[in-house]
């Protein structure tokens, strides 16, 4: 059985190989489709510049080679794992993407765990008490934190819990006036991952949970539950030995997607919360047209999103032993 | 310049927001701050460390090849410079003890202080000084080849003495001599390397109050107190930590907090900074921004239709109420403009107000006077024209101005139709292609008007691909030989009466309708004192600072 995980996993990592590379080919050109340039963008920002600098700036970018030698070169560098140098920041692309995964993971899988899990326990508390008032107000919370701004609800919550309540700190990823150190530091960090974590994860939280509370619905409907209950199975049983299972399938499969939709979300919680992660730096990457930085981004995010989907493939045989790997 | 850019990515979460904001937020930030405990215990704690927000996120602390705001306003802290400037402009010591410019204005000798230390122990002397200006700021520095161009020759006399020669008199010279402009380098660390790419980029060596200590990207740059300053109890303070908060809202938020003390140059929205003065905790300043000078304009393309024409541009030029939008559209942080030169060239005599004025009584009646005469008549149902208003991407505020323009120029009969698009499109709209009619734009103007007013009229600045230059390709000869001669005229009077001439001329042909000297607001907790106390601002070296 491990045998056969194992090859499996390693033939759908290979079948991502092309997938990746067709990602990388088609980033490519629709970043090059954005009119303006790097050059104009850094010189720009200078406030002036001479006509010398800005043919030193284009040279160094290698703007002035063809647009196909410039890709032929990025997809040779691809291969070789080589992500290039970000003028802009003076620093490799791949140094520069890892300092700020970290702190863009924590929070995504916070919030991942935290809309799942919550999501999964309200959508079946609706779910058994469908119809009464504690089914209406979860349903009304959903709708309510499904239509609000995310950047919104940030703002609300730093002033609420930072601003006028100060349990809570407002921004950033840990204090750094203090610079603490040890299980300190785990302790501010998790202070600071409070708000962002809630706010990111309140949108998927109302999806999840109506996802739940439908999937549960239907499958109570289905006959393995009518044949359960003849054989005389409690409904405690029915719900978390029969139902439980295999109503987490679409929430599971939801989650796998939703992924890739996270990182978009959490440029704008990482924007309100000044969460140094990744999402901030492709946003601002996006703007000053750092090729290269912004391409790394993107690879390194298709490819995370590749792993993610194997990951949920696998939870799929976990929790549903029909299901087969093929 | 700053703020350009990153008021540009905050500009589209703020914008979608700004409703939002105004209706829920606003209502209870404002309602909150009067209720906050000020200097609550927790953050007393922090006593000497200065927490500085700087919008966007520094890139790399490599100011002798960026001028990019966010560098400077970090890397100033860790490289000096020879000078430093008060806030009338006029120069005062720092690495360089005195200087002196001699009588033909050809040369230019600098004493440089003696017992100065980088942060690696190494002393500094005049040949650091040489190698910095010649070898690496004429070089690769976006301004240097226009700062430093004259120099025919830089000499070493003695280990402490640094003598420039210039091919001509430069009087503007001596104003590019602040560490933000002209940070004085390391000559053991650079020499002999590839400069472009140095190790020291992300992790500066200097002579300045503080030492680089750490980066973490994204997160914080800190910078501890440079125990050997050679300025004898100086630095104050025990630490400067610099941090980046891309939402506006939030910065305000923490400011208004004590979580952060001091930011600005666009950091601080201008609504924000109004409403942030009130506050006990909190002081709002407007000087530090003397080097820059930043005037906000509607740049003509004076080489198509109907701008082609002064008197259209002229009639535009005064249905600009400046009054009016200094007070709503900057809330008070600009002052009306009167010409290509900023009146902060009072002090120094090269500014005039005598000059065609279009802040009249009657500048409506004149303006629909112009464009009768300029052949575009009202039609049937009131409309002259229709026009196409670009609006630069460098701020929230920019829009609400280009809003204001097309309001006042439909009352005029002409239609303009507002175009909104990203920094790197709109650079290569204004400055690469020249495809636009009229667009809304700010321009800082620096020390001197060689620096930052030549660019955008001589006809030599009409260069393709180059942004910040002359986009509206107006010239004449007469205003090219104007800025040719006040280039080289060592004699103040003399060059004061060029300037004099050149604003006459061109606020009579207006290839540049004027409208604001923009004032930026720098938020300062009360708990720190001192740390604006230079022309350069946020980007001096805080040496000062007191908490």
């Amino acid at each position: 059985m491990l045998k056969k995980r194992l090859t499996y996993v390693l033939k759908r990592l290979f079948h991502a190989i092309p997938v990746v590379v067709g990602i990388a080919l088609l980033n490519f050109l629709l970043v090059h489709l954005a009119p303006g340039n790097p050059a104009d963008v850094l010189a720009g920002e200078a406030g002036s510049a001479t006509p010398e600098y800005m043919a030193m700036l284009r040279e160094q970018f290698g703007l002035d080679l063809p647009l196909y030698v410039r890709l032929l070169e990025y997809i040779g560098n691809l291969f070789t794992l080589d992500l290039g140098f970000s003028w802009r920041h003076n620093m490799p692309v791949f140094d520069l993407i890892v300092d700020r995964l970290g702190p863009t993971l924590l929070l995504m899988f916070s919030a991942l765990l935290l809309s799942v899990g919550v999501g999964i326990l309200l959508g079946l508390l609706a779910a058994t008490q469908v119809g009464t008032w504690k089914d209406t107000l979860i349903t009304v919370l959903g709708i309510v934190s499904y239509a609000t701004p995310l950047f919104w609800v940030g703002l609300m919550f730093i002033l609420v819990f930072s601003l006028k309540l100060d349990w809570l700190p407002a921004t950033g990823m840990e204090n750094i006036i203090m610079f603490y150190e040890g299980w300190d530091r785990v302790k501010d960090i998790a202070l600071h991952l409070i708000l962002p974590a809630a706010t990111l994860s309140l949108f998927y939280l109302a999806l999840y949970t109506r996802l739940m509370r439908a999937s549960i619905l239907e499958q109570f409907g289905s006959d393995y539950v009518v044949t359960a209950r003849a054989k005389g199975v409690s409904e405690n049983g029915i719900m978390f030995k029969h139902v439980l299972r295999n109503a987490l399938l679409p929430v599971v499969t939801m989650a796998g997607f939703q992924v890739g939709a996270m990182l978009g979300g959490s440029v704008v919680v990482e924007a309100v919360f000044g969460w140094p992660g990744l999402g901030q730096l492709a946003f601002q990457t996006l703007f000053a047209r750092d090729y290269n930085l912004l391409l790394g981004i993107f690879f390194l995010s298709s490819v995370l999103v590749v792993l993610i989907n194997l990951g949920v493939d696998l939870i799929y045989t976990v929790l549903d032993p029909r299901i087969e790997l093929g | 310049m700053s703020t350009k850019e990153n008021r540009t990515e905050t500009a589209r979460l703020d914008e979608r927001r700004s409703f939002l904001i105004k209706t829920g937020i606003a209502g209870g930030v404002y309602a909150s701050a009067g209720l906050l405990p000020l200097g609550s215990v927790s953050y007393a704690k922090s006593g000497g460390t200065l927490s500085m927000l700087i919008q966007p996120e520094v890139p790399t602390l490599a100011s002798y090849m960026s001028t990019s705001m966010p560098v400077g306003q970090a890397a100033s802290k860790v490289y000096d410079g020879l000078l430093e400037y008060n806030f009338d402009l006029s120069p005062r010591p720092c690495l360089a003890e005195s200087y002196s410019i001699s009588k033909d204005g050809k040369t230019i000798t600098f004493k440089i202080r003696k017992g100065v230390t980088f942060h690696d122990g190494k002393p500094l002397t005049a040949e650091d000084a040489r190698y910095s200006i010649m070898e690496v700021l004429a070089q690769i520095h976006p301004r240097g080849k226009g700062n430093f161009s004259l120099i025919s020759s830089a000499e070493v006399p003695d280990s402490h003495t640094l003598v420039l020669k210039l091919s001509s008199p430069s009087p503007s010279m001596i104003m590019a001599f602040s560490g933000y402009e002209s940070p004085i380098l390391p000559k053991h660390l650079f020499a002999g390397t590839d400069i472009k790419n140095h190790p020291n980029a992300n992790a500066p060596i200097g002579t300045g109050p503080f030492k680089f200590t750490e980066w973490k990207r994204g997160q914080f740059i800190r910078l501890d107190k440079n125990e050997n300053y050679w300025s004898a109890g100086e630095p104050k303070i025990d630490r400067i930590v610099i941090s980046t908060i891309p939402d506006s809202s939030t910065r305000s938020a923490v400011l208004e907090k004590g979580e952060a003390h001091i930011a600005g140059f666009g950091a601080v929205p201008y609504n924000d900074a109004a409403r942030l003065a009130k506050l006990p905790s909190l002081e709002v300043t407007r000087q530090g921004y003397e080097m820059f000078s930043p005037i906000g304009e509607l740049d003509f393309n004076t080489r198509v239709k109907p701008f082609d024409d002064k008197r259209v541009r002229q009639a535009i030029s005064y249905a600009i109420d400046r009054k009016f939008i200094a007070e709503n559209v900057w809330f008070g942080f600009a002052r009306p403009a009167t010409g290509p030169i900023s009146s902060n060239f009072k002090a120094s005599g090269l500014y005039t107000d005598q000059v065609k004025r279009y802040d009249v009584p009657d500048a409506m009646q004149r303006a629909e006077k112009l464009l009768d005469q300029a052949g575009y008549p009202k039609k049937a149902g009131g409309q002259r024209m229709e026009i196409t208003l670009d609006v630069t991407p460098y701020g929230e505020e920019w829009q609400r101005f280009g809003e204001y323009v097309a309001q006042r120029l439909a009352t005029l009969g002409i239609k303009a139709t507002i175009r909104y698009e990203d920094v790197a499109t709109w650079l290569k709209r204004t400055y690469t292609d020249f495809d636009f009619q009229v667009t809304a734009n700010w321009l800082n103007t620096f020390a001197d008007p060689v620096l930052g007013v030549h660019r955008l009229y001589h006809s030599e600045e009409i260069i393709p691909g180059t942004v910040f230059k002359n986009a509206a390709r107006w010239s004449s000869p007469r205003t090219d030989q104007l800025m040719n001669l006040a280039k080289v005229e060592p004699d103040p009077k003399k060059r004061a009466a060029y300037y004099h001439e050149f604003q006459k001329i061109l606020t009579e042909e207006v290839p540049v309708a004027w409208c604001v000297e923009i004032l930026f607001p720098t938020v300062t907790s009360r708990k720190f004192k001192k740390s604006i106390d230079s022309a350069v601002g946020l980007a001096g070296n805080f040496r000062s600072t007191v908490s």
